[in-house]
């Protein structure tokens, strides 16, 4: 095994790992507020996925231009879904240190999402050929898929921006603060529900980031979220919930155990390896590579 | 008054009942020449496997009619054949009782079918212990005609034959082009499908003295491919033999595109790679390779087209490998009826044993077929069916599915492109 497979192994695995890590962005971030697991997160990823998807296809327009328009769109599918649909139970269930009825209603939101997809446009695969499509950038012999060069790269801006939002602006300082202590927060004078849609909101808005990072390469169909689920569950976990590095770091993690490990082993053996490293880290740091031992 | 009226219906019911005598006994007098010949079929009309059932089902009914327009079955008085279907549902239990009744109450002289092989497996049991004859167009688990019975005569290729194929193509065309082809990289899914796949590669690669230099299962749901991409490129097998579902397939063909791996050919077993949806999605990608089938549209066989035509104009689709199977099986019960002369089914079953029907003896159910002859060998399996080797080829814009191998039914004007490109 030489040097230079290991290299190009290591490149496509960071690549890889980014999306995946952008897809888990969105989770974490929602649960870091929130405090619910969302379930309907890999449908999400699916409604991002098929507006993208449409959008390319009906206009031609390059992927990333569909940005323009898939983040506010599913940013306001978020809020809306939030606000109508989560927060009567959230407040319903305002007294109870773990809300599980709102992770029933993600679950429901999940099996009603992917079965409207599968009534609206079919169980069958669909590919968009975009601009980027099978495009390659050769660096040396080595070579990095366009594609998942430009996820990389939008990764990193998503994941600069979403740090400065929190750090820098009134908005990301009432979330940090109701995501430390909603009780205090609302003491404080923030509407903690607001809070929480917008969290909601953004959390969905990466999702249609990801879409939008996925389709030139991936294929979309009415259940493709659960692909990504389990993945974005473990990559949460083991980063630490709640926590953005955390998020991009176990992405990048599962996407080099994924494709290093794949050279030396049969890749259904990989998943293995995945789990085994996944216990190893909750074995030895049960909050996670960058959680924080914090009673939620 | 009451008497009068049990009087009077106790006349109505010996009136009713004479009639209904005398009227079965024309019945009888007419059944004394058989003027129809019952065929049992067995098929899955509901369930998951509802819609191929139903393709079996029209192809079955249009081979009859013909047929029967043609003077149905001249050694009898020019009988005709009447078919009887029963839903199996897809489901054994419910294909073993559809069995005992189409031979018990039906008194049919001959079953067909069952589509799914798990239905076929033990209804065939059924028809073996009553001594009649059970013919089974397309179910492909080996098993079926390896049980040693004497009643059971089996049309399609068998499951193992899928393979044997894929290696008399390579055998053919390392001496037709002189390129060398050393080593394989078997690539499948993980499932049961790919696993048994894998182990027949495994067998005829040692056969033929090929170097297995990879042997990757991945699982089919896989979110990226490219590890197993990258493998393929590392080891630089001369040829890539897969066996995918439609969505690892479409992800692993478009991934070794943008990975630039090359092979002197890679082979698809069916499933994924003859979904349309494999030809759709991967495009440019997808030219040049091949996969495996028992039938296309497209064979040299100038019968297909005019057929094939019928065939959508009333059922809406085209033929496929299965309904052809369908089609050519009552010619084959026909045959043998012709033969027999008689409804008796142990002479039915001894002149369906001794079947030999070719293409070009004007029997329109054979001569559409990919091989040339249907003749059972001693284990009720046609020796002579075949599969076919098609590849993916940009046709005027289109990337359509062309027969290429055994090239005597290529489709006419196209010969396989080896090496790829």
């Amino acid at each position: 095994m030489d040097f230079d497979i290991i290299l190009q192994a290591i490149i496509n695995g960071l690549l890889t790992g980014s999306y995946y890590g952008l897809a888990a962005l969105g989770l974490t971030l929602i649960f870091g507020v929130i405090k619910v697991i969302n379930f309907a997160h890999g449908s999400l990823l699916m409604v991002g996925m098929f507006t993208a998807y449409w959008i390319v296809k009906l206009t031609g327009w390059n992927p990333y231009a569909a940005l323009l328009v898939v983040v506010p769109l599913l940013f306001l599918f978020g809020y809306g879904l939030q606000g109508f649909l989560i927060k009567p139970v959230l407040i319903a269930q305002r007294d109870v240190r773990e809300p599980t009825e709102v992770i029933i209603v993600t679950t429901g939101v999940w099996y009603i999402l992917d079965n409207l997809a599968l009534m609206l446009f079919g169980a069958e695969y669909r590919v968009v050929q975009t601009s980027v499509s099978g495009q390659i950038f050769m660096l040396g012999d080595y070579i990095f898929p366009k594609p998942q060069l430009y996820g990389f790269i939008i990764t990193a801006a998503t994941s600069f921006l979403l740090v400065w939002f929190l750090k820098y602006t009134k908005m990301g300082k009432a979330i940090r603060a109701a995501s430390l202590d909603r009780d205090a927060a609302s003491l404080m004078g923030i509407n903690q529900y607001r809070v929480y849609n917008i969290a909601f909101g953004i959390g969905a808005a990466i999702a249609g980031i990801v879409g939008c990072v996925l389709i030139p390469f991936y294929y979309v169909f009415p259940t493709v979220g659960v692909v990504f689920d389990v993945k974005c569950f473990i990559i949460v976990v083991l980063g630490g919930l709640g926590s953005i590095p955390g998020a991009l770091v176990g992405g990048a993690i599962i996407g080099l155990i994924e494709s290093i490990f794949a050279q030396f082993i049969a890749s259904t053996w990989t998943e293995l390896i995945v789990y085994v490293v996944f216990l190893a880290v909750l074995f030895i740091r049960p909050a996670g590579l960058f959680g924080e031992k914090r009673d939620w | 008054m009451k008497r009068v009226f049990r009087h009077t219906l106790k006349g109505v019911v010996v009136f009713g009942l004479s009639v209904l005598l005398v009227l079965s006994a024309g019945q009888a007098s007419k059944a004394a020449g058989p003027k129809e010949i019952k065929i049992g079929n067995i098929l899955p009309l509901s369930g998951p496997s509802a819609s191929v059932g139903l393709q079996n089902k029209q192809a079955v009914e249009l081979a009859t009619e013909k047929i029967n327009a043609a003077g149905g079955i001249k050694s009898l008085g020019g009988a005709k054949l009447v078919n009887v279907f029963t839903d199996s549902k897809g489901d054994p239990n419910v294909g073993v009782t559809a069995a005992e009744q189409l031979i018990n109450t039906e008194k049919v002289v001959l079953i067909s079918g069952a589509w799914n092989s798990a239905v076929t497996y033990p209804s065939t049991q059924v028809a073996e212990r009553y001594q009649v004859p059970y013919v089974v167009p397309v179910s492909v688990a080996d098993k079926i005609t390896e049980r040693g019975f004497k009643y059971t005569f089996r049309i399609a290729a068998k499951d193992s034959w899928w393979t044997d194929y894929q290696f008399k193509f390579l055998e053919e065309q390392k001496k037709l082009t002189g390129t060398k082809i050393e080593t394989m990289a078997f690539v499948y899914e993980n499932g049961d499908w790919g696993t048994g796949m894998a182990k027949q590669w495994h067998e005829r690669a040692k056969k033929f003295g090929y170097k297995v230099v990879l042997d990757e299962a991945y699982p089919s749901t896989a979110s990226d491919l490219t590890p197993v991409v990258m493998k393929i490129k590392t080891k630089k097998p001369d040829v890539i033999l897969l066996t995918s579902n439609a969505a690892d397939a479409i992800l692993l063909t478009n991934t070794m595109a943008t990975m630039k791996v090359k092979a002197k050919a890679i082979i698809g077993t069916g499933g994924g790679h003859a979904d349309p949806a494999f030809r759709k999605n991967t495009g440019k990608n997808c030219e040049y390779m091949f996969d495996v089938v028992e039938w296309e549209t497209d064979l040299g066989r100038p019968q297909i087209p005019a057929l094939n035509a019928e065939f959508k104009k009333r059922y809406g689709y085209d033929l496929a490998g299965e309904s052809v199977d369908a089609f050519a099986s009552v010619y084959v019960i026909a045959d043998a009826l012709e033969r027999a002369k008689s409804t008796d089914p142990k002479k039915i079953r001894d002149a369906l044993a001794a079947t030999k029907l070719c293409v070009g003896q004007g029997k329109l159910g054979i001569d559409i077929l990919s091989y040339d002859c249907i003749e059972f060998d001693k284990t009720g399996q046609n020796k002579h069916a075949g599969i076919v080797l098609v590849q993916f080829r940009d046709v005027k814009g289109t990337m359509e599915r062309v027969t290429v191998f055994p090239t005597k039914v290529a489709r006419p004007g196209f010969k396989a492109v080896f090496p790829m490109p």
